[in-house]
């Protein structure tokens, strides 16, 4: 890879400072530390890899600088990894930068073992091949892996599980399509293109969440445990968590975001 | 994108249209002309009259004025035209002009405009037949696009004239809508497909399907230009072949009416389906070609106004073909640009656009197969062989998608990716998706030449990442 030290260094979403890429076997705990961040925009992005004799004459926004953001107290919660990650695509203005950026996300993605690359782990609607490995782990939260034969595809993934691998399962619901479009890479602020792997991939993630989710709950249910205390509300586009154990959870298909049956 | 690129004027200086610039979600075109009369735009390619010779793709493309747009910042390529095409000035203005001034429903009202669009929806349908040489506009029924055309025939004739052991034949290189419609008419009536599959030279196995038909054989559905594979196949045998037998042919010519001279009557097959979006024309209007005594026997396909002749409150009798299967107000002023679209092509001549394309479809071979690692699927071009002007592929290592989208967005090259619409035939080749670049007669030497080093840059650049 032509990438350079430094940006081998920043090869995991959103280039938070981590020196070494942990090897996981199986559903580790996330690998991102919620340590100061360092969000690079490194000069180096610019380099021109290809033979494209005009290549493109913006210079980096923040050309040769390296920008510190001091990240909150806590930044492992679903929305503050979001948070993190839409600003460091908006300000990749430059295409090929975004793409750049993928590529280097993409390799530092596990690969999925061949066990998990079947058509019961396919994400349908994506123009590449997508897979996606979804379990709950004792602790109740959402554990993910993904691959696929694409390589910007394979970016796209690894900074979903960047976001939501380990998230609890109202977090993971939580995630708006719409939260995504920013990072599209070729189809700006089409967040439900049938083609947006971004979405069709949060898709899939809050589709088999929900279906874990609702097996966990009925497993509670037969262990004859008092039910599940989280709740899920769809309230104004947002799904809300209500600790009310009173009533009992609606986990019909409808709580699914309006936009959901487009896609899948 | 947030900001506003200004056009860079073409290359071709004489042929320069006026400079236009868009803005993110707002398109500011000044109109080259606009008709401001009653009277239907009459539309033709304006062949230029420099001394200098020039191609048939420089001396259209000023008629196009999407063409003359950056993206991305670079000049726009567009090799998407098997997906769909462009549409010159002339189709716009048709639409315009309906919508502007004779904006009326069809078939109905005894007003003016009513009159006045119904003349110019029935002339429509006169040069729909005319260019595919029917012998009578009424065997032109109007459909939303081919894939309604070809369900139309699966849902009407298919249910009403398939039974149980009936075969149907179709390829494995069949686009979707050629497969899916059957395959649901085969459940309902318990006919079964049966599919022609590729021989060495990578076209459907001519021979296998010679020998497929039998007395069992009810239809054979097939392309008569392969979107994938850029192979055509044999119609006027086929038709031979299937009619010894008594069984009918259906022909999805989406990728041949654009391109070349159709005749329905010299290919004698029994339906005929095409889309007015790949041909100049705008999205929303297709069109079945239906032999007038199997229109005439086939039952309605969909029910509604318009296609009945008298309605009862327990039953109805129904129109005569093509109103019989055109129920509810169909897309009229789409319908009538298609037309426009029609004398368009007709003004160039379908000939002269068939040699131009055979020219371009032998150059983008030959310089893409010259590129290291592509594998470009269909038959070797040769003396015998001709392509239609399109390339399949793939480059070893590279996903097609990712190698669209870097194209799009470092060199403004659009190009499709994915499977076309055509898995059972992806499946076959053994890939889940390919590239594919393909053209029309407003495409240049120079449009292969700017993707060609688009994609070796594209190649370089992921390359740089292993």
């Amino acid at each position: 890879m032509n990438t350079g030290s430094s940006l081998k260094a920043l090869a995991s979403p959103p280039l938070i400072s981590t020196s070494l890429r942990p090897k996981r076997k199986s559903f580790p705990n996330p690998k991102f530390s919620p340590k100061t961040i360092r969000c690079m925009l490194d000069s180096n992005i610019n380099l021109n890899f290809g033979s494209n004799p005009n290549p493109p004459t913006h210079d980096f926004p923040v050309s040769y600088a390296t920008v510190s953001l001091e990240a909150p107290l806590k930044t492992t919660t679903t929305s503050d990894k979001l948070h993190l990650l839409v600003s460091e695509f908006r300000s990749l203005t430059e295409p090929i930068d975004r793409v750049k950026r993928l590529l280097n996300y993409a390799s530092t993605l596990t690969p999925l073992d061949d066990s998990a690359r079947v058509p019961a782990n396919r994400v349908t609607g994506c123009t590449t091949q997508v897979w996606l490995e979804i379990k709950m782990d004792e602790f109740g939260k959402i554990r993910f892996k993904a691959d696929s034969d694409s390589e910007i595809s394979k970016g796209f993934c690894s900074c979903l599980i960047w976001i939501l691998d380990g998230a609890k399962p109202e977090e993971v619901m939580g995630v708006r399509s719409e939260d995504l479009s920013v990072m599209n890479v070729g189809v700006h602020g089409k967040a439900q293109s049938r083609v947006n792997t971004w979405h069709n991939v949060l898709l899939s993630m809050q589709k088999r969440t929900m279906a874990l989710f609702v097996d966990a709950d009925v497993a509670h249910r037969e262990r004859d445990r008092p039910s599940h205390d989280l709740l899920f509300g769809y309230v104004n586009g947002s799904y809300m968590e209500s600790s009310s154990s009173s009533k009992l959870p609606d986990y019909s298909i409808s709580l699914l975001p309006l936009y959901y049956d487009f896609t899948i | 994108m947030e900001a506003v690129v200004v056009m860079k004027l073409p290359s071709f200086k004489s042929l320069a249209p006026n400079a236009i610039s868009i803005a993110s979600g707002h398109r500011s075109f000044s109109r080259v002309r606009r008709s401001s009369s009653l009277s239907v735009a009459s539309s033709s390619a304006t062949i230029a009259t420099d001394s200098e010779p020039v191609s048939l793709g420089h001396s259209t493309r000023k008629d196009f004025r999407i063409l003359h747009q950056e993206v991305n910042g670079s000049k726009l390529v567009y090799l998407d035209n098997a997906a769909t095409s462009q549409k010159p000035a002339a189709v716009l203005d048709a639409l315009q002009n309906y919508y502007e001034f004779y904006n009326s429903n069809v078939h109905r009202g005894i007003h003016y405009l009513s009159a006045k669009a119904t003349d110019e929806f029935e002339l429509a349908r006169k040069k729909v037949a005319r260019f595919i040489n029917a012998s009578d506009s009424r065997e032109i029924v109007f459909t939303r696009n081919a894939t309604e055309a070809i369900n139309l025939v699966a849902y009407s004739w298919g249910l009403s004239n398939l039974k149980p052991g009936d075969e149907v034949i179709l390829t494995v290189a069949e686009h979707h809508s050629c497969i899916v419609p059957w395959q649901i008419v085969s459940q309902k009536t318990g006919a079964v497909l049966k599919f022609v599959t590729l021989n060495d030279d990578e076209v459907p196995d001519i021979d296998m399907l010679r020998e497929m038909i039998s007395s069992k054989t009810k239809l054979v559905a097939v392309h008569h230009v392969s979107n994938v594979l850029a192979s055509s196949l044999p119609i006027e045998e086929i038709v031979v072949w299937a009619h010894d037998v008594g069984a009918k042919v259906l022909v999805d010519a989406c990728q041949s009416v654009p391109h070349m001279v159709v005749d329905v009557q010299k290919l004698n097959a029994d339906f005929l389906v095409a889309s007015s979006h790949k041909m100049c024309g705008p999205t929303g209007i297709g069109f079945l070609y239906g032999k007038s005594d199997l229109l005439l026997a086939m039952p309605p396909f969909l029910g509604g106004g318009e296609m009945i002749s008298d309605v009862f409150l327990d039953h109805s009798t129904y129109a005569e073909p093509p109103s019989r299967f055109e129920a509810g107000t169909p897309a009229i002023g789409e319908t009538i640009a298609l037309g426009a679209a029609v004398d368009y092509l007709s003004g160039i001549g379908m000939t002269k656009i068939h040699e131009y394309e055979v020219e371009l479809s032998k150059y983008l071979y030959e310089k893409l197969s010259s590129l290291p690692n592509v594998r470009i699927y269909g038959p070797r071009p040769s003396e015998n062989v001709h392509r239609a002007a399109l390339c399949s592929f793939n480059v070893e290592g590279l996903h097609p998608t990712d190698l669209a989208t870097f194209l799009d967005q470092q060199h403004g090259v659009a190009i499709r990716s994915g499977h076309h619409c055509a898995q059972p035939l992806h499946r076959y080749l053994g890939v889940n998706a390919s590239a594919r670049a393909s053209l029309y007669f407003y495409n240049t030497k120079e449009d292969v030449d700017s993707f060609i080093v688009a994609l070796a840059d594209t190649v370089s650049f992921f390359d740089s990442f292993k």
